[in-house]
């Protein structure tokens, strides 16, 4: 098993678990927009320049746009 | 009951709109939630022997609220004393994404309320290979579960006949869990009467709008002596659903894995760090060209009709105050609000169909990382190209921001984009005093309007960093969203929008439009004294040899100077006086405070030129244009209309807050007079900073 990392790092195209998300200044809508633990997704789409990244979440297949800040956040078990 | 109220629930993008567009027949009307301005959909269904009353509740991922609108769902939901209280709830689902759903569901449930669950859009369940037990998802739900497609109606006839379906009885799989169940039985005391989730719904929020205010420091007390907030609490319950969710439904759905989707395809372009960026671009230019050119026809239609509509009143009517009234007043009045619905109109063809195909949460996408350091959101870029057009709408779709400090700071800097009142005036001034040559093979006139453009994005950007620095939260800026499959429109909703705002704008920002150039109307047309009296034969004494046409004009340019509206012009002028201007421009610059609009009409009633001047029109142009060379400010001695003047005249222009209706609309939307005031002083102030410095600089 590779080193947990976090979903800023990914890049496009690659996979992964979500471990954990490690704020309390999180809202509640991440959860509830599927960013749970255990969750696969899938890096979509990076906008330039540090912009936001899009993910795919697998089970749903729904595609959802979050800031590199907030993803910095969400521990991940890269695959 | 009489008339059963069923509210309709559900996650954005499930067509929820769709379905309410078939269920009501377009039997509906769209007005606000008293005292907030979200947006509240509401119509009637005959059926089943009685009269339904239907409500659209804004789409909403979950009970707790992060912005304005999801915070309206609740208190429809939880507030006992909710006048709209639903008899039942419509929980909308879609097949792609049940589990959200379904956790809206249950939060309904469990709060005690009566609902059924409709999957809706489900020709998608076979497209997209999803296989859906339904047997077996109702007993998981404990209610009917319906199926529906909005767009051709299948299914609604069925889902109709179930509205007065009375749910089983429903027991929570939400438990409290152990940890903070001291906290909630705690709480508990202070809602007697109502169950243990709902308890746990008001611990578990902020603030919740509809307790007394000792109720809610009371829970705060308890939120802070076990150690809890909101998010901790929300998070658990989160994750607690999603998990018993995930279980439950392995057995009920199941998917083929999915094939190479289209929506993916048009992202890989639409969302190209490159060319994304070119097309959205190409967009936002087709959007212009369609405000501009397209709207020119249908401008002059409307406002040839007005003139002759008001010229007939004239000429059959005995003249006098009250018909001049009708005809100046109110008739003009009333033109001048409906020549801008060809330009809003188009402007929310363009907004619509970007929604409802998916592609402006895509503009949002590409955007954020712009205006983020600005204090801004991605989702700030659909009222700032709005207010190109009109600052009215403009305001208004700031709404689904959830940051409440980042909708603010969007809508006090809205009104900076130029927006298309002020393009009459910078045409008029540009023509007076930039010279008709070229530079570098562009025409500097042109140049010098799309300058403006840019100052106006400018003056809005570094407001916004500096409201950004002043203004304080506690809440972190934060962006999440969703990017919806492309979807084709689906016409009859972008037809419904489209008329909704227009008519808003007619009837709302109308009103004060209409109420302003029926004060403008009476300063102008009343005057103390003699000379305004008198103003006929003192103008033919002076004038023996002057035609008919020409006595008439100088006549009513007499009346104007000597009329109430004239004789405050010459009260402001002091304070016009250091940015280079004369009274005359001074009365142009107060009747610009109900709207700039009006500053063409009034130049064109103070240059006696009569006032149906239409600088669309070329020979009309001419005359404004060389009557305002022509005219000599009686202060300096040197034309009215020179470098420093005109430079000074436009950028007063284009940062002062001078119109009614966009201060109305933001009163309206911040609830606050507080920052209305603010922004208004902010505008006007800098716009007279910048007008004196460049006068003063450049005479």
């Amino acid at each position: 098993m590779r080193d947990k990392s976090s979903l800023d790092k990914l890049k496009k195209g690659q996979r992964a678990i979500i471990v954990d998300l490690n704020s309390n200044d999180i809202p509640a809508k991440f959860y509830e927009m599927g960013f749970l633990p255990g969750t696969e997704i899938e890096v979509k789409h990076i906008a330039p320049l540090n912009g936001p990244i899009c993910l795919n979440i697998i089970a749903s297949n729904s595609l959802i746009a979050i800031r590199k800040s907030e993803a910095k956040v969400i521990i991940i078990d890269p695959k | 009951m009489n008339n059963p109220i069923i509210a309709l629930l559900g996650n954005p993008n499930v067509g929820k709109t769709s379905l309410f567009n078939r269920i009501t027949k377009l039997n509906q009307k769209v007005g606000n939630y008293p005292g907030i301005t979200v947006e509240k959909r509401e119509g009637s269904l005959t059926a089943n022997n009685k009269t339904y009353k239907i409500i659209d509740l804004p789409g909403t991922y979950t009970l707790f609220p992060n912005s304005l609108d999801e915070e309206v769902v609740f208190n429809i939901l939880v507030d006992q004393k909710n006048k709209f209280k639903p008899n039942l709830i419509v929980v909308v689902g879609e097949p792609s994404n049940l589990k959200r759903s379904i956790i809206l569901y249950q939060q309904a449930r469990e709060l005690g309320l009566p609902a059924i669950f409709v999957i809706n859009m489900i020709d998608e369940a076979k497209t997209k290979g999803i296989q859906i037990d339904i047997p077996k998802l109702e007993v998981l739900l404990k209610t009917k579960v319906y199926q529906t497609n909005a767009r051709t109606g299948a299914g609604i006839d069925k889902l109709i006949a179930a509205f007065d379906a009375v749910p089983p009885l429903y027991i929570g799989n939400f438990d409290i869990p152990a940890d903070y169940a001291l906290a909630v039985g705690e709480a508990k005391k202070l809602f007697p009467l109502e169950n243990e989730y709902s308890t746990w719904q008001y611990l578990a929020k902020g603030n919740v709008e509809f307790l007394s205010d000792e109720k809610n420091a009371a829970l705060e007390d308890i939120r802070k002596n076990h150690k809890l907030t909101p998010q901790i609490l929300q998070k658990q319950e989160s994750v607690q659903r999603n998990k018993n969710l995930e279980q439950a439904l392995s057995t009920i759905v199941s998917k083929d894995i999915d094939s190479k989707s289209v929506t993916n395809g048009i992202d890989k372009i639409l969302l190209h760090p490159i060319l994304g960026y070119l097309i959205f671009f190409g967009v936002l230019f087709l959007i212009f060209q369609g405000i501009y050119n397209w709207s020119g026809p249908a401008m002059d239609f409307i406002d040839t009709q007005f003139a002759d509509l008001a010229a007939y009143v004239q000429s059959t009517l005995p003249a006098g105050p009250l018909p001049d009234l009708l005809s100046n007043g109110i008739i003009k009045g009333i033109g001048g609000i409906v020549i801008f619905v060809p330009q809003i109109v188009i402007l929310y063809i363009f907004i619509s169909l970007m929604e409802e195909t998916g592609y402006m949460s895509r503009v949002v996408f590409l955007m954020d990382r712009w205006l983020r350091p600005f204090g801004l959101n991605g989702k700030s870029v659909i009222p700032l190209i709005s207010g190109v057009a009109c600052a009215v709408p403009a305001v208004m779709s700031a709404r689904n921001i959830e940051n409440s400090k980042e909708r603010l700071v969007t809508m006090l800097v809205t009104p900076f984009m130029t927006c298309s009142a002020r393009l009459p005036i910078y045409i008029v001034i540009i023509g007076l005093v930039i010279p008709d040559t070229k530079f570098l093979g562009f025409n500097i006139q042109g140049m010098i309007l799309f300058a403006l453009y840019i100052l106006g994005i400018l003056a809005a950007l570094g407001s916004a960093w500096l409201l950004n620095k002043i203004i304080k939260t506690k809440h972190k800026s934060f962006l999440i969203f969703e990017l919806p499959t492309y979807k084709f429109p689906d016409w009859k909703n972008l037809f419904l929008n489209v008329w909704d705002k227009s008519s808003s704008f007619v009837f709302g920002a109308g009103k004060i439009i209409l109420a302003i150039s029926v004060i403008l109307w009476a300063l102008g047309s009343f005057g103390p004294g003699d000379k305004f009296n008198n103003a006929e034969e003192i103008v033919k004494q002076n004038n023996p040899t002057l035609s008919d046409e020409d006595l008439d004009h100088e006549i009513s340019s007499y009346k104007v100077e000597h009329s109430y509206l004239g004789y405050l012009g010459m009260v402001i002028e002091p304070i016009v006086e250091p940015l280079g201007y004369d009274w005359k421009m001074g009365i142009g610059l107060i009747s610009s405070f109900a709207a700039r609009e009006v500053f063409v009409g009034t130049m064109a009633t103070v240059y006696s030129i009569g006032d149906d001047a239409d600088i669309e029109d070329d020979a009309s142009k001419r005359t404004i244009l060389s009557k305002m060379k022509a005219e000599v400010n009686r202060n300096t001695g040197l034309p009215a209309y020179n470098l420093a003047s005109g430079v000074s005249l436009l950028l007063f222009y284009a940062f002062a807050m001078q119109c009614m209706s966009t201060i109305a609309i933001v009163k309206k939307e911040t609830a606050s007079w507080k920052w209305t005031l603010i922004q208004v002083g902010f505008m006007t102030g800098l716009a007279y900073i910048a007008a004196l410095i460049a006068y003063q600089a450049l005479k």
